[in-house]
C-alpha cells in the first residue's frame, strides 16, 4: 500500500506540532520574578518598616542613637566618638564614629561596630568569614582626595549638645553634630544643605547571637538568619547586619545620579503615588534580560553618588558601600519645616539609604556647582582615563562575526562604501568552545592575518574575555586557576561551580592579588596567542552573571579572597576584574606604552579610571532609543562619562527609520558602538538601502568631523571629571525650567546643543533654550534666540537637530577618512559663533592618540579666543620633556579654514585677513569671503587657508 | 574661494594663494586623468567642471583647499573628499552655492601607475599616510608624505603580477565560455532527448489506446459468449462469494496493518530521536540563558519525561506479528475451505464467521476495521470498492485481465509523457543551460561546517563537529537579484545577478525554515566562494559557474531555445 505514506507525513507533522507547542515564545520581557522587590529582600523590608514605624510615631519618637559626649575628640581635622545605640532590650551597642574633614572640602562620616571591629562575635555554620564589617570598598573605589583639611576647626560658638566644625574653603562649611539623638547638618555659608538622620531612620543592625525568639517578641525575625528566594537559600552566617540612614536635602526638589537605572535623569519618588515608583532604586549589579524602562530596578552597574540640585546650588553624597543597596526617595513640601526653607524653594528631598552589610561610610560634597561635584568626586574616585583616539570613534559590533574571513569582509565593505569605522568587535563565539584566551580553530584559524588587515587602515579589534572560566580538564586557564586557588569559593570553602556561557564554570577571584596578577599575565601576546597590539578587551558578564545563581548572580554567602562574603563586595566585584585587565593591557609586552581600552558591563565608582561602559542588552524600540539619553547623561554626571548604548538596539530588528535615528543619536554617546543579537538581521550601515544609508553615513561622518572636539572633551573629563555630554541643569544651573530635561544635551564645552529625534515619524524637534544667546543651526545657520522657551527645529529624517550656541570656537576636521587614525595629519577647520558681546572661546587638546607620551608633554593644548575682530590661539599646556619633539612632528598640521558665523556687518566688503604668527613681525594675508544669507539665517565669513599651524601661537586679524 | 563670473573676480587674483598647482612633468595637474585634462588647460582661470559659471584662479587648482562645489579644483588632494552624499555638509562648505547638488565631478585621484594600468584612488585615501597599492601602485597618492610616509613605486612588480593574473583570468574566462558551451550542448542534448521521448511516448500512447479499444471489444465479445453458457453454470454460493470478499478485505487490512506498524515504528524511532535531542538539550542548555522559550521548552520536556512513556506493548506486538502472517491452513483463515464450502446455511456462516478466525484477528477487526477503513476512504487512499465480482469464466477473467494490463500501461505511458512535458515547461534558465547542471553538487569548507549546493536540487550544511547534516533549502526557482559593486571609478553601481533560490529547508530552533539564496557569478568552475548567514537561518552563497558567463548561446545554441525564456 504505497498510498499510505501521507499518513506518516501527517503523523510526523502532528508530532512536530506537539513538540513545537512547548516552544512558543511568549512576549519577551524581563523575567521580573527572578529579581527581588524590596519586600523580598529582608534587610530592605526591615529598614523600610523601621522608617514607617518611626514616621508613624512622629514626634513621640526619638532615635536610639546617641553620641556619647565624653568620647568626642577632635584632632587633625578628624572627629572621633562613640555612638551608643540602645536596643529594645536596653542593651548598649557601641558604634565608633569618625568624621573626617578633607582638604578638598568634602566631609566623610564613618560609623562602624565596635564588637565586630574587635572580633568579639561568633559566626554561625562554622564559617571562616571575617568578623569585621566590610571596610575595603575604599580600596577599589577611592584613589585620592583623602588628605585631611589643614584648617578645619571646632566652632567655639556652640550650644550644649552640639559639636560644630568649621571647614571647607574659607571655613564657609560647617558640620553641626547633635549628640542626642545623633544627627548631622552640613551647612554652606550658614545655610543647611544636607542632613543626616533628621528623620531618625539611622539603623545599624548590630551583631547578636541567634536565640530562639520569644513568643511575644515584637520583632519579625523571619529574615534574620536565613533567606530563600527563587529556590536559593542564603545561609547568612552573620545574621542581620544591615545599615540605613536618611539623608535630606532641604530646599532641593531634584536629585540625580545613583546609576544604573533605566529611568529619567531627575529621580522619582519611590513610595508610590502618581508617576512615582513603588519600590526604592536598587543597586545590585545584575544581568537583567530585556530590562524594563522607567523602573527603579537594578541594572548592571552601580555608582552610589547622588547629587541634589536647586537654583544656584548643587550638593552631593557618596555612599561608599559595596553591598546590595536600596535608596528610597520622598519629596515633601518644606512648609512643614520652615527652618529648612531655602530661598525660593518649597520642596525638600529626603533619601533613605539601605545597605545589607559593611560599615556606614558617606562623603558629603557641598558644591556649590555641578562642576564642583564632578571635580571633588573625581579627586576621590579618579577621573576617566584619557582614551586612545580610536576608542571615541565608531565601533562596529555584532554577536557574532562568525569567521576571520567574515571580519575581513565587513572591513572591506566599509571601505567599499567609504563609511568610516575604527573598531570591529568579536563577541563570545570567536573562542574555542567558549574558553577565553583561545580561538575557535575552525572559524578563526588565522586571527593574526585578520588583525593585520585591520591594522592596514589603523583599525582595531576588540574581543570578549569574561570572568567565568569553563570548568574543563586540559583547559590551561581552568587548571591553573583551580590549582592555585584563584577561583571564588562557595560558603563551604570549596571552589564555586556555576553555569555561564561555557556551561559549567568557575570564577576568577581578582580580590586575590596573586590571582589578579596571574590574570594580568594571560593577556600577554605570547600567552594569548593570536592577539596583537591592535587587539583590545571587552569584559562582559562581570556582575558576575551566573545563569543558575540567585538573581542571575553569585550566592551572597560565597567567599572571596580575604574571607569576605560575596554579600560584602558584590558591587565592586566587576571593578576588580577591570583593574586586573587594565594592568594586563599595559604589560602585554615589555616597553609597550599604549593606553588600554576595556569595555565593561558591570561597574562601580572608580571603574571610570580603567574602562568604558555601555547600558547592556537593550532592544530595537523607540522607547529604548529614548531612554539611552537620560541613562548616558546620568552616567556622565556620576563620574563615569565614557558611556554609551548599543546603537540599533541589541534585541530585535530595527527598521531603517529607527536605525537612522539611532545613529543620529548614537553619535552623541561618548562610547559609540553598534551591536546586535545573534538572531537579528545583519545591519552594518552599508547594508541599509539608500537613502537611509546616506543619512547614517552622514551621521557617522559628523561624529568623525567633530572628533577633535570629542577628544578635547575627553581630555577635560580626564582632568576635571566633567561630563562629556551634559544635561541642561549642568550647563544652566540657574534655569529651573531646565532641571528635569534629559532628552537634549550639550556636547562638552563646545556650545553644541542637540536634541536627537527619538520618536517615529517626527519631522521636527523642539529644543529648549535656557539662555538668551543666539543659537545657530549647525548646517544652515538659521538663528534661534529666546531664553527659557522651546524652539521648533526642522528635523526630517536626514537631519540631526543640532544648534551652535553663540560664543564658541569649535575645532573640526572635515576630511572623511577610513578611520580616525588616518585623520591624524589632516588640517583643521575652526567654526566661530560670536556671543552677544562679539566674543568667542574654545579649546583644543591634541596628542598622539595612543601612548602615554602626553604625560611627558607630548601634546598640544590651545585656547582660542575671539575678541575685537581678532582670533588668537594661546598655549594653555605645560611644557614637558617631549613637547618640542611632538610640536615638530605636528608642525605641518594647520588650519585650512576659519568660518565665522554671524560676523559683524562691517565685514561685508572685507576680502582678506591679516595673519600674524608668534615671533614674526610682518603679517601675511589670506583671502576671506563674506556671504549674506536670506533673512532668518546668519551670514558668515570664510577665511581660506590661513595656514597657521595648530600647535603655534598666532592671531588672525579680521 | 568661489565667485560667480560676474562678481568679484578681481579679488581672486588679489587673494591668490601662495600654493601653486603641482605639475609632475606633464601638462596635467596632479591627479587628473587624460579624459579630464581638457578642463585644466587655461593657464589663468579654472571653471568648476560641473558648474562652469563658477570660476577660480588656476592657482587654486590643487592648493589643498576646496573651492569648487563639485571638488574639481582639487583633483590631486583630499581637500574636496567631503563632496559626497555621505557627508554632513553645511552652507559654508559651498559658499554662495546653497542650492547646488553636491556631487564630485571627478571619480578620484588618478594614478598613472606606469608599468601597470592607471587607476583611480578615492580622494579620501589621498595623503592619509597609507600606501594604497591596490589602486596606486606608483605610490603617487601619498605625495605629501604626511607623517613621513613614503610609498615606493611598486608598479613594475605589481603590474607583472597583475598581468599574470589577468592572463590567467582571461584564460579562465575563455575556458569558462568553452565550458558553458559544453553545458549548453549538454543541456540541448538532454532537452532534445526529452522532446524525442515526448514524441515516442505520444506514439506509444496512440498504440496503447488502440489496443485498449480492441481489448474492450474482446472483453465484450467474450462476455456475450459466456452469458449464453452461464445458464447451466454452477452459481457460486453466497458463502463462497462472501469468503472471497472477506479474503480480499483481510488481505487488504493485513497489508494496511503491516504498513501502519512500519510507520508506527518509524515514528517511535523519531520520537526517541527527539527525546534524545531534548534530553541532551536539557542537560546542555544554559539554565539561565534568559530565553523564555528555552526555559518553557525545558520544563515542558521535564513534565513530558516525568510521565514516563513505555515503548509499547510487547504482547500486543506479538499478536500483531501473528496477524501479519499470510493466511494458510496453519494460521489465520483457511480460505480454501470457505471458498469450497457448500452453500447450505449462508446466514449462519456469516454469523459464525468469527468462529473461523483467530481471536486476535477478531478483536483487531472489531476495533479497527470500521474506523480504519473509514479513515482510508475519507482520505482518499482507498476507493470504495464495489463488490460485484460474481462468478466469471476463465475466458472473461483473462479478457478482463488483459484489458486491465493494457489500461495500466496506457496510464503509465501517459504519466511519463506528462512528466516529460512538465519538465519541458520548467525554467532552466537561458537556453535551459541549468538543465545540464541539475543535481551537480559542489561543497565548501567554512568554519565548522561544510556547505553543499546541488544545482536545482538542494543546499546542505554538514557539521564537521559531528552534528549531522542540515538541509538549508530545496530548490524552488531561478531568480535574479541586484547587488552593489564598485566600478572602475569607485562608484557604487548595481549589477543584476542570476540566483538559485532554495526554500523550506529544515526549521531552525525557535525560528523559520532555512532558506538559501545562491547568487551566481561567471567562473570557470562550479565553486562555492562564500557562504553567509544574512539573518537567522537565511543563507546566501556566492557560487561561480560557467553557466552564467555571458555569451555562448548564439553560435552553439541549444537546438531549441524555449520561447518563453
Amino acid at each position: 500500500m504505497a498510498r499510505s505514506w501521507p499518513v506518516s507525513v501527517r503523523w510526523t507533522l502532528l508530532l512536530l506540532v506537539v513538540i513545537l507547542g512547548w516552544l512558543v515564545i511568549p512576549g519577551v520581557a524581563v523575567k521580573r520574578e527572578s529579581f527581588k522587590y524590596c519586600s523580598q529582600s529582608g534587610f530592605c523590608k526591615r529598614n523600610r518598616a523601621y522608617a514607617d514605624e518611626v514616621s508613624a510615631k512622629g514626634s513621640s519618637w526619638s532615635s536610639p542613637y546617641e553620641l556619647e559626649p565624653s568620647t568626642i575628640q577632635f584632632k587633625d581635622s578628624q572627629l572621633h566618638g562613640i555612638i551608643v545605640k540602645t536596643t529594645s532590650e536596653n542593651e548598649k551597642v557601641r558604634l565608633p564614629l569618625t568624621v573626617s574633614f578633607l582638604e578638598s572640602g568634602a566631609a566623610r562620616v564613618v560609623i562602624d561596630e565596635e564588637k565586630r571591629l574587635k572580633g568579639e562575635i561568633d559566626i554561625r555554620h562554622n564559617s571562616q568569614i571575617r568578623k569585621e564589617r566590610y571596610n575595603e570598598a575604599e580600596k577599589w573605589a577611592v584613589v585620592g582626595g583623602l588628605d585631611l583639611s589643614k584648617s578645619a576647626t571646632l566652632n567655639a560658638n556652640t550650644e550644649e549638645g552640639l559639636t560644630k566644625v568649621l571647614y571647607g574653603p574659607g571655613s564657609s562649611f560647617q558640620a553641626i553634630i547633635r549628640h542626642a539623638p545623633f544627627d548631622v547638618e552640613f551647612q554652606r555659608d550658614g545655610e543647611t544643605h544636607v542632613q543626616f538622620n533628621k528623620q531618625g531612620y539611622l539603623n545599624m543592625e548590630h551583631w547578636r547571637p541567634k536565640l530562639e525568639p520569644e513568643e511575644d517578641s515584637p520583632e519579625d525575625q523571619s529574615t534574620w538568619w536565613e533567606e530563600t528566594f527563587d529556590g536559593n537559600t542564603d545561609s547568612k552566617p552573620r545574621g542581620p547586619e544591615s545599615l540605613g540612614l536618611d539623608i535630606s536635602f532641604p530646599g532641593y526638589s531634584h536629585v540625580f545620579g545613583i546609576p544604573e537605572h533605566a529611568d529619567s535623569l531627575s529621580l522619582r519618588e519611590t513610595r508610590g503615588g502618581s508617576g512615582n515608583h513603588e519600590d526604592p532604586y536598587r543597586l545590585y549589579n545584575s544581568d537583567i534580560f530585556e530590562y524594563e524602562l522607567n523602573s527603579p530596578m537594578t541594572l548592571y552597574g552601580a555608582i552610589p553618588l547622588m547629587q541634589a540640585h536647586r537654583k544656584d546650588s548643587t550638593v552631593g553624597v557618596f555612599w561608599l558601600n559595596a553591598a546590595e543597596t536600596w535608596i528610597d526617595i520622598v519629596k515633601s513640601s518644606s512648609s512643614a519645616n520652615p527652618l529648612s526653607l531655602g530661598v525660593g524653594s518649597k520642596t525638600t528631598t529626603h533619601s533613605h539609604w539601605i545597605s545589607e552589610a559593611g560599615q556606614l561610610d558617606v562623603f558629603v560634597f557641598l558644591g556649590p556647582s555641578p562642576r564642583d561635584i564632578s571635580k571633588i568626586y573625581g579627586e576621590l574616585t579618579g577621573y576617566t582615563q584619557l582614551p586612545q583616539q580610536f576608542a571615541i570613534a565608531y565601533h562596529q559590533c555584532r554577536w557574532n562575526y562568525v569567521t576571520d574571513e567574515d571580519v575581513k569582509e565587513v572591513d572591506a565593505q566599509f571601505d567599499k562604501y567609504q563609511i568610516p569605522y575604527d573598531v570591529i568587535w568579536l563577541d563570545v563565539d570567536y573562542t574555542d568552545d567558549r574558553k577565553y584566551f583561545t580561538w575557535d580553530p575552525m572559524t578563526f584559524p588565522n586571527p593574526i592575518s585578520m588583525e593585520e588587515q585591520l591594522d592596514d587602515s589603523e583599525r582595531k579589534l576588540v574581543v570578549l574575555i569574561d570572568p567565568h572560566i569553563k570548568n574543563e580538564d586540559g583547559y590551561f586557564v581552568s587548571e591553573k586557576m583551580k590549582k592555585q586557588g584563584f577561583a571564588v569559593k562557595n560558603k563551604d570553602g570549596n571552589i564555586y561551580d556555576g553555569h555561564c556561557w561555557p556551561g559549567a564554570s568557575n570564577w576568577i577571584d581578582c580580590f586575590n592579588p596573586e590571582a589578579a596578577k596571574w590574570w594580568s599575565t594571560l593577556y600577554r601576546y605570547d600567552k594569548f596567542k593570536g592577539s596583537s597590539p591592535n587587539v583590545f578587551i571587552w569584559n562582559d558578564m562581570n556582575e558576575p552573571s551566573v545563569f543558575d545563581g540567585p538573581e542571575v548572580t553569585m550566592p551572597k554567602d560565597n567567599i572571596h579572597w580575604g574571607n569576605w562574603e560575596h554579600r560584602d563586595i558584590h558591587n565592586v566585584n566587576g571593578v576588580t576584574l577591570l583593574n586586573s585587565t587594565f594592568k594586563a593591557l599595559t604589560s602585554r609586552k615589555k616597553g609597550e606604552n599604549r593606553r588600554p581600552f576595556i569595555l565593561t558591563r558591570s561597574y562601580y565608582a572608580g571603574a571610570q579610571r580603567v574602562a568604558a561602559m555601555w547600558t547592556g542588552d537593550n532592544q530595537a524600540t523607540w522607547d529604548h532609543l529614548a531612554i539611552t539619553l537620560p541613562m548616558v547623561l546620568n552616567n556622565g554626571i556620576s563620574g563615569f562619562p565614557f558611556a554609551g548604548a548599543d546603537v540599533g538596539g541589541f534585541f530585535h530588528n530595527p527598521g531603517p527609520e529607527l536605525l537612522t535615528r539611532w545613529y543620529q543619536t548614537g553619535i552623541w554617546y561618548p562610547f559609540f558602538r553598534a551591536h546586535a543579537h545573534i538572531e537579528t538581521r545583519r545591519r552594518e550601515p552599508y547594508l541599509i538601502s539608500r537613502p537611509h544609508r546616506d543619512y547614517i553615513s552622514q551621521a557617522l561622518r559628523l561624529r568623525y568631523q567633530l572628533l577633535p572636539a570629542w577628544y578635547t572633551a575627553f581630555h577635560e573629563a580626564s582632568v576635571n571629571g566633567t561630563p562629556i555630554v551634559r544635561p541642561q541643569f549642568y550647563v544652566h544651573p540657574t534655569d529651573e525650567q531646565g532641571f528635569a530635561l534629559d532628552d537634549q544635551l550639550y556636547f562638552g564645552s563646545t556650545g553644541l546643543l542637540t536634541k536627537p529625534v527619538v520618536s517615529e515619524g517626527a519631522n521636527s524637534a523642539d529644543i529648549y533654550i535656557s539662555d538668551d544667546e543666539k543659537y545657530y543651526d549647525y548646517f544652515d545657520y538659521t538663528v534661534y534666540q529666546g531664553a527659557k522657551k522651546r524652539h521648533i527645529i526642522p528635523a526630517p529624517i536626514e537631519k540631526v537637530p543640532l544648534l551652535m550656541q553663540g560664543g564658541h570656537v569649535l575645532p573640526r576636521k572635515d576630511r572623511p577618512r577610513r578611520s580616525s587614525g588616518l585623520m591624524k595629519w589632516d588640517p583643521y577647520t575652526l567654526v566661530i559663533t560670536l556671543d552677544k558681546n562679539g566674543e568667542a572661546d574654545g579649546t583644543l587638546y591634541v596628542d598622539d592618540g595612543e601612548s602615554y607620551e602626553y604625560q611627558r608633554g607630548a601634546y598640544i593644548h590651545r585656547s582660542f579666543h575671539f575678541q575685537d575682530s581678532v582670533l588668537s590661539s594661546h598655549d594653555i599646556g605645560t611644557k614637558g620633556s617631549k613637547t618640542a619633539e611632538y610640536l615638530k612632528t605636528m608642525s605641518h598640521v594647520k588650519v585650512e579654514k576659519v568660518i565665522v558665523v554671524d560676523p559683524p556687518k562691517e565685514w561685508q566688503d572685507k576680502v582678506s585677513v591679516t595673519i600674524i604668527e608668534d615671533g614674526v613681525t610682518t603679517g601675511t594675508t589670506a583671502s576671506m569671503q563674506y556671504v549674506s544669507q536670506p533673512a532668518g539665517k546668519a551670514s558668515y565669513a570664510v577665511v581660506k587657508k590661513p595656514d597657521v599651524a595648530i600647535g603655534k601661537t598666532w592671531r588672525i586679524e579680521f | 574661494m568661489i565667485f560667480s563670473q560676474s562678481s568679484l573676480f578681481l579679488a581672486v587674483s588679489l587673494a591668490a594663494s601662495t600654493v601653486v598647482a603641482t605639475k609632475d612633468g606633464s601638462s596635467r595637474p596632479r591627479g587628473v586623468a587624460p579624459e579630464f585634462a581638457k578642463f585644466y588647460k587655461d593657464p589663468d582661470i579654472f571653471a568648476c567642471i560641473s558648474h562652469p559659471a563658477l570660476q577660480v584662479s588656476s592657482s587654486a587648482i590643487n592648493d589643498d583647499y576646496c573651492d569648487c562645489p563639485d571638488g574639481s579644483d582639487e583633483p590631486g588632494t583630499s581637500a574636496c573628499s567631503h563632496i559626497s552624499h555621505h557627508s554632513p555638509l553645511s552652507v559654508a562648505d559651498r559658499p554662495g552655492a546653497n542650492d547646488l547638488d553636491l556631487t564630485s565631478a571627478l571619480p578620484g585621484f588618478y594614478c598613472k601607475n606606469k608599468g601597470h594600468r592607471p587607476s583611480y584612488v578615492p580622494f579620501q585615501r589621498v595623503n592619509d599616510g597609507i600606501c594604497d597599492y591596490d589602486f596606486c601602485c606608483d605610490g603617487s597618492d601619498e605625495w605629501a608624505h604626511v607623517g613621513g610616509t613614503k610609498c615606493e613605486d611598486r608598479c613594475k612588480e605589481l603590474g607583472k603580477e597583475w598581468r599574470k593574473k589577468e592572463d590567467k583570468r582571461q584564460k579562465s574566462m575563455t575556458a569558462a565560455l568553452r565550458k558553458k558551451k559544453d553545458l549548453l550542448v549538454d543541456a540541448g542534448r538532454q532537452e532534445k532527448e526529452i522532446e524525442d521521448d515526448v514524441q515516442r511516448l505520444e506514439t506509444e500512447i496512440e498504440a496503447h489506446e488502440i489496443k485498449v479499444k480492441n481489448l474492450e471489444t474482446d472483453l465484450e465479445e467474450v462476455q456475450k459468449q459466456e452469458q449464453s453458457k452461464l445458464v447451466r453454470g454452477r452459481k457460486k454460493g453466497k458463502v463462497n462469494v462472501l469468503a472471497e470478499v472477506a479474503k480480499d478485505r483481510v488481505e487488504e487490512l493485513r497489508e494496511n496493518l503491516i504498513e501502519v506498524r512500519k510507520e508506527r515504528d518509524e515514528t517511535r524511532l523519531q520520537v526517541k530521536e527527539l527525546e534524545a535531542i531534548l534530553s541532551k538539550f536539557k542537560e546542555e542548555y544554559n539554565p539561565n540563558s534568559n530565553d523564555e522559550g528555552v526555559k518553557r521548552a525545558v520544563s515542558s520536556w521535564e513534565e513530558y519525561a516525568a510521565k514516563g512513556h513505555s515503548d509499547g506493548n510487547h504482547a500486543r506486538d506479538r499478536d500483531l506479528d501473528e496477524i501479519s502472517k499470510p493466511d494458510d491452513e496453519k494460521s489465520g483463515v483457511n480460505w480454501e475451505h470457505w471458498e469450497n464450502e457448500e452453500d447450505s446455511c449462508e446466514m449462519d456462516a456469516v454469523y459464525h464467521l468469527a468462529a473461523y478466525l483467530p481471536p486476535s484477528l477478531v478483536s483487531f477487526l472489531e476495533d479497527q476495521f470500521i474506523v480504519f477503513r473509514g479513515f482510508l476512504e475519507k482520505n482518499g487512499f482507498l476507493s470504495k470498492k464495489s463488490v460485484e465480482s460474481g462468478s466469471e469464466s476463465q475466458a472473461v477473467q483473462d479478457a478482463r485481465e488483459a484489458l486491465k494490463a493494457e489500461e495500466k500501461s496506457l496510464g503509465e505511458t501517459r504519466k511519463q509523457l506528462r512528466n516529460r512535458r512538465e519538465d519541458l515547461e520548467i525554467n532552466y534558465g537561458p537556453a535551459s543551460v541549468f538543465r545540464a547542471l541539475k543535481g551537480v553538487c559542489i561543497v565548501r569548507d567554512a568554519g565548522e561546517y561544510t556547505y553543499e549546493q546541488c544545482f536545482l536540487d538542494q543546499t546542505k550544511q554538514n557539521s564537521k563537529k559531528g552534528g549531522g547534516s542540515m538541509r538549508m533549502g530545496n530548490f524552488q526557482r531561478i531568480g535574479s537579484t541586484t547587488i552593489e559593486e564598485v566600478n572602475e571609478t569607485g562608484d557604487i553601481v548595481t549589477v543584476e545577478r542570476t540566483t538559485l533560490e532554495y526554500v523550506r529547508g529544515q526549521t531552525c530552533w525557535n525560528g523559520p525554515a532555512r532558506s538559501t539564496k545562491v547568487v551566481l557569478e561567471c567562473g570557470e568552475n562550479n565553486e562555492i566562494l562564500k557562504v553567509s548567514e544574512d539573518e537567522r537561518c537565511v543563507y546566501s552563497m556566492i557560487v561561480t559557474t560557467p553557466a552564467v558567463c555571458a555569451g555562448g548561446e548564439e553560435e552553439d545554441a541549444a537546438p531549441r531555445v524555449k520561447d518563453e525564456l
